[in-house]
């Protein structure tokens, strides 16, 4: 477990801190995702409502990764706050715990594949390629996307990847950037 | 039953089903986790809560499936109906019947988890009502100023992050105070040992669950 020897208590209490901030948050969007969901159900289009919001799901490991920079955050922080979610009842049961390290390692990935250098848009946006990729992967198994009709796959698809950029891109770079005018970053891993 | 073993039952349960079109077998596992939450003394309300919560997604996956699906659309449709009442059922048998903290015992100590991720976690998961009442108060303060804070305003995740940053050093200062040290051996007032009886249900629920996959044509 070398990894582990670079996280302080505090990382750690941090990163859980953040997953549970962001989850009471995300709960108050539970209204958006059912009424996208009972509005898109009878034109078989349902999925969308999921695929406009994964973006939001997955931003606490996007941005776990960016902040605390340590190797493992981004799984870490996502998994935490899955299972912070999977607690209070959510919606997907144990497979949410599943759905929770695939986020994250699907997040991870794109620091791991920028070597943990780029805390900018390149890491960002390759941390978004990447997150889509593992976690539509997924979903070709466990939503049966592998059934549906080839269009309709194109089309999540790319909605998916808009979702992921604007949140866990996007939405996560002017949240970094009023941390780094803050100057509470640095503070953070001196303790 | 250890909580780690248990919720490792349950995940092989759960990628399994992923990877199947069984739906008696969803079926079969929602009857077995109804059974088991009956005897763990579950209230009929918590139970029929349980049927309400994963309706409209599921609805929402079987009507993509049969209006947009190919192949069997009306098989594929009820797998993923079922599919997800076997995720939401099987999951409640762990945390209707388990807590988080006898969980952390069991990572740590059966495991070999680092206390600080184990203890670090507790700390911040029995925040949870304060920070459910501290997110109510950073949109107050925003409303005061005139701001309204929806999900999209970075503004709200930059004051939450801020609140973490600033909890976060504090109860780990807290802990260190009490005689917390990282990476140091610890003594343990609750006890969480694998009894020979985890192991042996594990074993019987995985060979019981490819019987079902694999052995028992349920046509």
């Amino acid at each position: 477990m070398k990894w582990a020897k670079s996280w302080y208590l505090s990382d750690v209490i941090l990163i859980a801190l953040i997953g549970i901030f962001f989850g009471a948050i995300f709960m108050g969007t539970n209204y958006v995702y059912d009424v996208l969901t009972a509005a898109l159900a009878p034109v078989g289009l349902a999925g969308l409502a999921n695929e406009l919001l994964l973006g939001l799901w997955c931003m606490p490991g996007m941005l776990a990764g960016y902040l605390l920079r340590l190797k493992g955050s981004a799984t870490l922080g996502e998994l935490l706050a899955a299972t912070v979610e999977m607690f209070f009842g959510g919606q997907w049961g144990i497979s949410t715990l599943i759905s929770g390290v695939l986020q994250g390692f699907g997040s991870e990935l794109g620091y791991i594949a920028t070597r943990y250098k780029h805390y900018d848009w390149l890491g960002l946006t390759a941390s978004a390629i990447t997150t889509t990729l593992v976690t539509f992967a997924w979903d070709l198994a466990k939503n049966g996307y592998f059934k549906l009709q080839f269009w309709l796959l194109v089309l999540y698809f790319i909605v998916r990847f808009i979702s992921m950029f604007f949140f866990g891109g996007v939405l996560t770079k002017l949240i970094t950037d009023l941390l780094d005018r803050s100057h509470v970053l640095k503070s953070t891993h001196n303790n | 039953m250890n909580p780690s073993i248990k919720l490792l039952l349950l995940l092989v349960i759960a990628l399994e089903i992923s990877f199947t079109m069984i739906i008696s077998l969803n079926v079969a596992l929602v009857v077995l986790a109804i059974i088991y939450l009956g005897l763990h003394g579950t209230k009929l309300k918590t139970l029929a809560w349980l049927l309400v919560v994963p309706l409209l997604p599921a609805i929402g996956l079987w009507s993509t499936q049969y209006i947009n699906g190919s192949g069997d659309k009306t098989l594929m449709a009820w797998v993923l109906f079922t599919r997800i009442y076997a995720f939401v059922f099987t999951g409640a048998t762990f945390t209707l019947t388990t807590n988080i903290l006898q969980l952390a015992d069991a990572l740590e100590q059966n495991w070999h988890l680092p206390s600080k991720f184990a203890y670090g976690v507790l700390a911040a998961y029995n925040l949870v009502p304060k920070i459910q009442h501290e997110v109510k108060v950073i949109r107050a303060a925003g409303l005061m100023r005139g701001q309204q804070l929806s999900f999209w305003s970075p503004q709200l995740y930059f004051k939450a992050i801020l609140v973490s940053i600033n909890w976060s050093q504090n109860l780990a200062q807290a802990m260190a105070s009490h005689g917390f040290v990282e990476d140091a051996p610890r003594t343990h007032y609750r006890h969480s040992a694998v009894h020979a009886r985890d192991w042996i249900i594990l074993g019987l629920g995985i060979i019981g669950m490819q019987i079902g996959v694999f052995v028992i044509p349920w046509h």
